[in-house]
């Protein structure tokens, strides 16, 4: 009952902050990744940015992405998850097409077969991208960016191999949450 | 290949330097050191000094040992040592096309003239009668032969054929190989950092066309293990796979194990070795090797020369 109690509040609070940001900008969308040498990867991006913090040029962002949804799918690749959190400048503000430079990181797992437990399989993700974002008419987003994770697999530095240094990827982002003035 | 990474800032400091390397007369290369089975094949290879064996002799196992990518015979010439007195066996090393004489020659080969060495080795034995033939893999060499079961070279062969593949390369450690293609142009070469007497073995400047050819049957190898290899029923696969390497990550066995299955569906074989050598069989010029790289390498001769019978 107080667990509820809590959850019922929490939403509120949400509801409430949200309805009442009206430059706030909340953008849901998919990202498509592939590794330079390696596998594409697909999932899930959120990005927010706060009307009382640097509106629509300070984003934070969650992503998602999978070797599952893409190379591994149906095949032998091996299956490996990426949890990445990030904080994007957007420049030029109020234009169609606008330059981006972002900071992640994040939690990188590969899936090995029980009898190579002994070698790595998970890591600390830092990497950074930069990259345009176009403003369709709609209130559809695409972003593209090329990346470089600082930090990679080297063969005997106890970091997985599949976890390569430089990757591009292009996020399709609906804005659910930006009020027009 | 270890160095591509340093090497791409070089060259943006660099770009435009000759991209020809100056080879030192002794060095493996330069043209005035060759790989010695070219000069005496009889010494290297049992197709050559046997040609015409009896019957009983078909029956003995004879190994194909090859060798790495930039590498040479050297690389398995313990094994030939630690087998001396040995009658049961023998051994076939095999020189690779391209390898072994000069940089021009490794600069113009392809990866499908590498792979051709060991094909024509294994179909010249075939002529000659011999009934069990195996290979030990090194390296590169080990994916030159996974592409061959890929492509069904094995499928209608009569004879037994084991395969052991020692530190096989899938995924490099060096992840900006990859990039070999849009930055080995400006590169031209990358030099490695050898150990002491090591260039005379190996190739001390790698040309970025023979990199690329790396990159390329990497590339198509790894495809061909996401869509799965089946094992014909003649045919058995091991690997050994050092913990640590400094050249074939060693996720690069998970993709194996992953991509390959017997003729009746059960994973192959694997031994992950406490070992942070890339061909952890060869020691000779490896500086301070251990107690341990012995035991690894005696460890691995023996299991070879044990399950081909």
């Amino acid at each position: 009952m107080l667990i509820r109690t809590y959850f019922l509040v929490i939403i509120m609070i949400i509801t409430t902050h949200f309805a009442s940001a009206q430059s706030s900008v909340l953008d849901v969308g998919v990202r498509l990744q592939k590794d330079v040498g390696l596998y594409s990867e697909n999932g899930v991006a959120i990005s927010y940015s706060d009307k009382g913090l640097l509106p629509d040029r300070l984003y934070f962002g969650f992503s998602y992405f999978t070797s599952r949804l893409a190379t591994a799918f149906n095949s032998n690749a091996i299956k490996q998850d990426n949890f990445l959190l990030s904080s994007a400048w957007y420049f030029r503000q109020h234009h169609v097409l606008r330059p981006f430079v972002r900071a992640n990181a994040g939690y990188f797992e590969s899936t090995y077969p029980e009898i190579f437990n002994v070698l790595p399989h998970k890591s600390l993700l830092l990497s950074s991208d930069a990259g345009l974002s176009y403003q369709t008419p709609l209130p559809l987003k695409i972003s593209a960016s090329l990346g470089y994770n600082f930090i990679y697999g080297q063969g005997n530095n106890n970091t997985p191999g599949t976890l390569y240094p430089v990757f591009y990827q292009v996020t399709l982002s609906w804005s659910i949450l930006k009020h027009t003035k | 290949m270890r160095k591509i990474s340093v090497a791409i800032v070089v060259v943006l400091l660099f770009a435009g330097c000759n991209k020809t390397p100056a080879i030192p007369p002794g060095d493996l290369g330069s043209g005035q050191v060759l790989d010695p089975s070219l000069a005496d094949p009889a010494a290297y290879r049992i197709s050559v000094s046997q040609p015409n064996p009896t019957l009983a002799q078909t029956q003995i196992p004879v190994i194909i040992a090859c060798h790495g990518y930039s590498a040479s015979t050297f690389e398995w010439d313990e094994f030939r040592t630690w087998s001396q007195g040995r009658s049961d066996y023998y051994i076939d090393q095999v020189l690779l096309a391209g390898h072994g004489t000069t940089y021009a020659a490794f600069k113009t080969s392809t990866w499908h003239d590498w792979q051709s060495s060991i094909m024509t080795e294994y179909n010249l034995l075939v002529k000659e009668g011999y009934k069990n033939i195996n290979f030990a893999a090194s390296s590169t060499s080990r994916t030159l032969l996974l592409d061959i079961l890929h492509s069904g070279f094995f499928n209608n062969s009569t004879t037994t054929v084991h395969i052991f593949l020692v530190d096989p390369i899938v995924i490099p450690s060096d992840k900006f190989l990859p990039l070999i293609g849009v930055l080995g142009p400006m590169l031209g070469y990358i030099t490695t950092t050898d150990a002491q007497g090591e260039e005379k073995y190996y190739y001390h400047y790698r040309p970025q066309e023979t990199l690329q050819q790396l990159q390329d049957v990497l590339t198509i190898v790894r495809g061909e293990l996401q869509d799965g290899i089946t094992l014909p029923a003649n045919v058995y696969l091991k690997v050994y796979k050092s913990t640590k390497d400094p050249t074939a990550d060693p996720v690069s066995a998970v993709l194996i194990y992953d991509g390959v299955k017997t003729s009746n569906g059960n994973p192959i074989a694997v031994d992950l070795i406490n070992s942070n050598l890339h061909v952890f069989t060869r020691l000779n010029l490896v500086p301070n090797a251990t107690a341990l790289d012995r035991q690894n390498q005696i460890y691995a001769f023996t299991d070879i020369t044990t399950r081909i019978f």
